[in-house]
């Protein structure tokens, strides 16, 4: 009985490691060359730098996040970055592949091998990328690295919480809920779906510049998003604190933030929306 | 939070020196308050705690959504008002003439000034800013001026731009 149990526990055991070796020796090793930002918050006189990595496509999952977690495991722990649920819904690996702002989880790997894969942290977050672009602007370094791909989104959080991303009626329905119709909830869609993972804001040159007083495409869709609701009282409001020079009219319809969402939202419509509803106030 | 502090006061410092531009930054860079952060070499100290939201200036419309509207409809504008310039002739219709130049001048005024705001704020350069701003409305008037002599003593914007075209 014994033997028989072992046998079985074998030949299984046997029969899964063939599988697994057959499936990864079928295909030849893909090698393709990563090149990831690295700054140590422990040794901040090191300039940051593009450390590279190369790793087999074919042991690899097909996402970027993917290829990540794989240097990570394998090739190098002190890799930092955010990740959490992997499918586009927490917003945590936003960040800047070659060239684009987005996540991680959701960009594909290009399986050409003759081309390297750039991979920066979020814009103006970064030290290099600044200083190449506008020796003179000091400025612009407002975001910070806390470590590799990590920016400090605190000023980005901070400007959210401004814009009091909640529901203010003071007229509560005498029973049960708010009720809406269904025309009213269709103004909610492409403006909830947002996760806030900061690809928009980071993207945008107004955000670059002035970030410390212009809210950006982010925060401004989720304002116009409480603005449009129609069980929020506050709209008059809400629609009076962006009547300054700096908080929304610092947006150029560059529409940079359309470009690169990961979610294929659209807050520069979002932004045009709150200008014409300003307008005819 | 404190170590992030930390990290924001000795960084950008260590960066500054590492790259040698510490004195050409506090030539250009001088340190001023504005209404939500403080400026040092490297970036803002935010205001508040982390948990703090960031403020709002006062509310002005005349900032705001009158300026907006005003830009546009200058903007707007100008698109007829060029191609009336196209089918008539200036020196017949002097005050389409004027109307043009007037709001050509008004448009790349706001558009300058705009420039002036994003790039060169107050913020940020407390001395630089002003100059630039009274420099181009000192040059917005000075071109009224001379757009207005222009087109009342002379043959005026349409006609000039006409004869240049031909020339």
């Amino acid at each position: 009985m014994q033997t028989a149990s072992a046998l079985r526990s074998s030949v299984r055991s046997s029969v899964r490691s063939f599988a697994s070796s057959a499936r990864y020796q079928a295909s030849p090793a893909l090698n393709k060359e990563f090149k990831i930002y690295r700054w140590n918050p422990d040794d901040p006189a090191k300039k940051p730098t593009l450390q590279s990595y190369t790793i087999d496509l074919n042991q690899t999952g097909p996402m970027i996040l993917d290829a990540l977690i794989k240097i990570k495991n394998e090739v190098d722990p002190t890799l930092t970055f955010r990740r959490s649920c992997r499918e586009g819904i927490c917003g945590s690996c936003a960040m800047n592949i070659d060239g684009q702002n987005t996540l991680a989880c959701l960009c594909r790997i290009d399986r050409n091998p003759s081309k390297k894969s750039k991979i920066y942290p979020l814009p103006h977050s970064t030290f290099l990328i600044v200083t190449i672009l506008n020796p003179l602007n000091t400025f612009a370094f407002t975001v910070y690295i806390v470590k590799d791909l990590v920016p400090d989104l605190t000023l980005f959080y901070k400007q959210y919480k401004s814009i009091k991303p909640y529901l203010q009626n003071d007229n509560l329905p005498e029973q049960g809920e708010f009720l809406q119709t269904q025309e009213d909830r269709k103004k909610l869609d492409g403006l909830y779906e947002c996760i806030l993972c900061a690809c928009c804001s980071t993207s945008c040159p107004s955000y670059w510049w002035n970030q410390d007083e212009y809210l950006g495409p982010a925060t401004l869709m989720q304002a116009y998003r409480w603005i449009a609701d129609s069980r929020d009282s506050y709209g008059s409001q809400r629609k009076e604190q962006l009547q300054n020079e700096m908080s929304m009219y610092r947006c150029h319809t560059i529409f940079n933030c359309a470009r690169t969402c990961p979610k294929g939202l659209n807050p520069a419509e979002a932004i045009a929306k709150i200008k014409l509803e300003l307008a005819a106030d | 939070m404190a170590s992030s502090m930390i990290l924001r006061s000795t960084l950008p410092r260590t960066f500054a020196s590492a790259t040698g531009r510490n004195s050409l930054r506090s030539v250009l860079q001088v340190r001023a308050a504005s209404s939500t952060t403080q400026y040092v070499p490297g970036g803002p100290i935010l205001k508040g705690t982390v948990n703090d939201p960031t403020e709002f200036p006062p509310p002005s419309r005349t900032h705001g959504s009158y300026h907006w509207a005003f830009e546009r409809i200058i903007a707007a504008s100008l698109v007829p008002a060029t191609a009336a310039a196209f089918v008539t002739s200036g020196s017949s219709y002097p005050v389409l003439d004027g109307l043009l130049g007037l709001s050509l001048v008004m448009h790349s005024h706001i558009g300058f000034d705009s420039m002036i705001v994003d790039y060169v704020h107050k913020r940020k350069f407390p001395i630089l800013s002003p100059i630039l701003t009274w420099t181009l409305r000192s040059a917005t008037v000075g071109v009224l001026v001379g757009v207005y002599q222009f087109n009342t003593n002379d043959i005026g914007l349409t006609e000039l731009i006409a004869k240049v075209w031909t020339a």
